[in-house]
């Protein structure tokens, strides 16, 4: 029996890439790393036009005190211009841009832990994961070292978010199937910090192969144990995985740590053993290139600040003119306006989708009342009424019937047969609401 | 020789190039960027193939003349619709079907000996007075074709009502424009029978199986719970309303019954007969005037159900059903309200 949520959709899985090995792709000539790859504050550039960088060298850092990571070096080369442009998110940051000379030299400045696992203190353990620059890699992009510490004390056990419910994205289930003991090791250095003795592994069943590898590598510990969770979406929802797995629920406006438990993606945890082994620093990931417009559909290990279209075209080009470029997955992903941007520590794929994917009526988009996004949200809202008032304006009533709760997986906006655009209208009145509360706030303390 | 790997070489970019080349524009759009096959078509033309054997079952036993009620019916509803949202300056959806499925409802709502005229007016008060005036699709408060139903009744009461349903095999296939009071052979429907407490001359299986006197498409229970199952099983309902509207006239009836018969007939006969079946699948589970959530769909259930058995045993009329989901209908916002559900990681009643 997997272990499930209520609620959720069933969702065309579109893993086409799943027997795809990651390969790795050689860096562009040039790469635009941003300095904003994270949560929290921008770390500042600490390289000038002109300075010759390698590979891991540190060319952004954030002030001790803030939240933030540092950002490295992808590439050997030269700076040759420090400009601001906008990242995918929609942000205008600064990037680095680097020249690459292709002589993939590596900084000389970074060092395995001399340490062994066993006598590593939990606060080395932290600055070492501040310094390898490494956060969230399934998405969110939260510094993994500020998650670890607002952690400490407060959790039992460590969960590895393995689900991978989007559609398209194979990246966990091929770096499990290829390096999984760097993920269980980053898991045990995980552990270790926390000092805690219990981690659970949540997979979705839709990748037999990656549990029986998980299964047989974790068969004699008594800390670290596999969980099948039902292939479904929102499955990888941090809150659906730790009420699969632990049967606890995170309350509204709470975060994992206070009902015990701490949740990390495993390329974080790959990462996280790598800084620890090799003193490597984040400067790549593994990408899925993805979707119908692309010729040759591949996972690649790619390095962060290279272009969407380098990718692209690594992976054989277009095969059909292209609706959408889409960064992430197709749930919960963001459609790119230029193919220009660059990877980075969060992207976990690249699509190309065309017209097919869209929505398959011409009729105007109208509610008709069937319930679907009730029967199917994960946080168990009623999705169209919040749309509802957040189209009439009425803020209130848009937080009263919990808008605030809302995870914008997209369930909704995936299965309203009348095709309105839910989850968006629902950001919206998220986003009126935060900004009605700031000006409140604002108010009070004038007072 | 060189120059030759060379200019290949350079082909061969070239024609990545070319394939790269992006278009002048991308979409920008919110996420999700993939949609269900759903659309509000494919699930009306659900309903309209789940409609559809008990629809032919009408023809089978009330003749050709149920057939043409229900092409002026269906005729009627998408044209009006069409011309109402012509004139209202509104995008014209006929292709969303949900005017056909009301036009298909509201036939099979009709006594077959109605005048020809009579389902283009109901059309009428459905799309353009109930439906559009209250702005279309998934904004009417009452279900088009029944409150299309009950003022056809109000207003022509004796072409409607129950002393007017033909008997079973007397099929009419004339197609006059009205019925000579003469050529329609009526029977006294069961429902009429129970009201006075005795047993109904049908047999039970000519009950499930449609062989008795009524409107033209709801007579057989059996082929419209099986167009019902469809539905659920096709996720276009869910089976809250049916099993708890039915749920509820079984269990009120059994153990209230009446008449000098076994309860257990006397509750079989209750559910078998008038509009119960095409009431709980079809016209209780319509999306814009039923409530959305789980609990409240059951809520809304049993609420026609006992509204339905309290017309059926202290009304007027020998039949409920119509006006118990009208009731309902109107409390629909009501039950969303108050049946909001326990949000994920929050407390009861939606806080």
């Amino acid at each position: 029996m997997a272990y499930t949520f209520r609620g959720g959709i069933h969702v065309e899985e579109y893993k086409n890439t799943s027997h795809r090995r990651i390969e790795p792709m050689a860096a562009p000539k040039t790469v635009a790393i941003p300095m904003v790859q994270h949560i929290g504050a921008p770390a500042t550039p600490c390289v000038k036009k002109g300075d010759r960088v390698t590979i891991g060298q540190k060319i952004g850092d954030v002030p001790e005190s803030a939240l933030g990571c540092p950002v490295h070096s992808s590439v050997s080369g030269t700076v040759i211009d420090i400009v601001k442009k906008l990242i995918p998110s929609g942000a205008s940051v600064e990037h680095v841009v680097i020249e690459n000379d292709k002589l993939n030299e590596l900084c000389r400045d970074n060092k395995p832990t001399e340490k062994k696992l066993t006598d590593i203190t939990t606060a080395e353990i932290v600055s070492l994961i501040r310094n390898a620059g490494i956060s969230g890699m399934g998405g969110a992009a939260f510094p993994t070292y500020a998650k670890l510490k607002s952690a400490l004390g407060r959790v039992d056990k460590l969960i590895i978010n393995c689900a991978e419910c989007e559609p398209f994205i194979t990246v966990n289930h091929r770096l499990l199937l290829e390096q999984p003991t760097t993920v269980i090791n980053g898991i045990k250095i995980l552990l270790k910090a926390l000092g805690i003795g219990e981690a659970y592994i949540g997979i979705e069943d839709n990748k037999p192969d990656a549990i029986k590898i998980l299964e047989k590598l974790t068969a004699g510990s008594k800390m670290i144990s596999v969980k099948v969770v039902k292939t479904k979406y929102p499955q990888g929802d941090e809150r659906q995985l730790i009420y699969a797995l632990t049967g606890r629920e995170v309350p509204n406006g709470k975060l994992p740590a206070d009902v015990g438990c701490v949740i990390f993606n495993p390329e974080t945890c790959s990462a996280i053993y790598k800084a620890f082994a090799f003193g490597t620093p984040l400067t790549s990931r593994i990408v899925t290139v993805d979707g119908d417009c692309v010729k040759r559909p591949k996972n690649l290990l790619v390095p962060i600040g290279t272009s969407f279209s380098d990718l692209i075209e690594f992976c054989g080009g277009l095969v059909k003119e292209p609706k959408k470029i889409v960064s992430g997955g197709p749930m919960m992903g963001a459609a790119q306006w230029d193919p220009e941007m660059p990877i980075t520590k969060s992207t976990s794929a690249i699509l190309v989708l065309s017209e097919k994917f869209g929505r398959k009526s011409t009729l105007p988009s109208v509610c008709i009342h069937c319930g679907r996004c009730i029967n199917h949200c994960p946080m168990h809202l009623m999705p169209m009424y919040i749309a509802q008032f957040s189209m009439q304006n009425d803020i209130e009533n848009a937080e009263k019937y919990g808008a605030m709760s809302c995870v914008e997986c997209g369930s909704c906006s995936y299965n309203c047969p009348g095709g309105v655009e839910i989850v968006q209208h629902i950001r919206v009145a998220k986003a009126a609401i935060r900004t009605e509360k700031s000006r409140l706030a604002a108010l009070n303390s004038q007072k | 020789m060189d120059n030759n790997v060379k200019n290949k070489a350079s082909a061969s970019q070239a024609e990545t190039k070319k394939k790269i080349e992006m278009p002048g524009f991308l979409t920008v759009a919110p996420s999700p960027h993939i949609k269900s096959h759903e659309t509000t078509s494919t699930v009306m033309l659900e309903v309209i193939i789940a409609l559809i054997p008990a629809f032919i079952w009408g023809v089978y036993i009330f003749g050709w003349r149920a057939l043409a009620l229900g092409i002026l019916s269906v005729g009627a509803c998408v044209i009006f619709e069409a011309l109402t949202q012509k004139i209202l300056h509104r995008p014209i959806t006929v292709k969303d079907f949900s005017a056909a499925v009301t036009g298909l409802l509201l036939a099979m709502n009709l006594p077959v000996s109605v005048p020809l005229w009579m389902p283009v007016i109901g059309a009428f008060i459905a799309i353009v007075v109930v439906k559009q005036l209250f702005g279309g699709i998934g904004k009417n408060f009452l279900n088009p074709a029944l409150a299309a139903r009950v003022f056809l009744f109000s207003a022509w009461a004796s072409n409607m009502s129950a002393t007017s349903y033909t008997a079973p095999g007397n099929r009419i296939n004339s197609l006059a424009w009205e019925m000579a009071e003469a050529d329609i052979v009526s029977s006294a429907t069961p429902l009429a029978a129970l009201k006075s407490g005795v047993l109904p001359q049908v047999g039970i299986t000519d009950m499930v199986i449609g062989n008795i006197g009524g409107c033209i498409g709801e007579v057989s229970a059996v082929l419209l719970a099986l167009g019902g199952l469809y539905l659920i099983i096709r996720h276009i309902i869910t089976w809250h309303i049916p099993v708890a509207y039915i749920g509820t006239v079984a269990l009120l009836t059994l153990v209230f019954a009446r008449g000098d018969m076994s309860s257990l007939s006397f509750m079989l006969y209750e559910v078998f007969a008038g509009g119960l079946m095409i009431g709980a699948f079809f016209m209780a589970t319509d999306y814009s005037t039923s409530p959305v959530t789980p609990r409240g769909r059951l809520l809304f259930g049993v609420g026609c159900g006992v509204i339905t058995v309290m017309i059926r045993y202290f009304g007027s009329y020998p039949e409920g059903v119509s006006f118990a989901i009208l009731i309902m209908n109107m409390l629909v916002w009501y039950i969303d309200k108050a049946t909001m559900p326990r949000r994920f990681g929050g407390k009861a009643n939606g806080k």
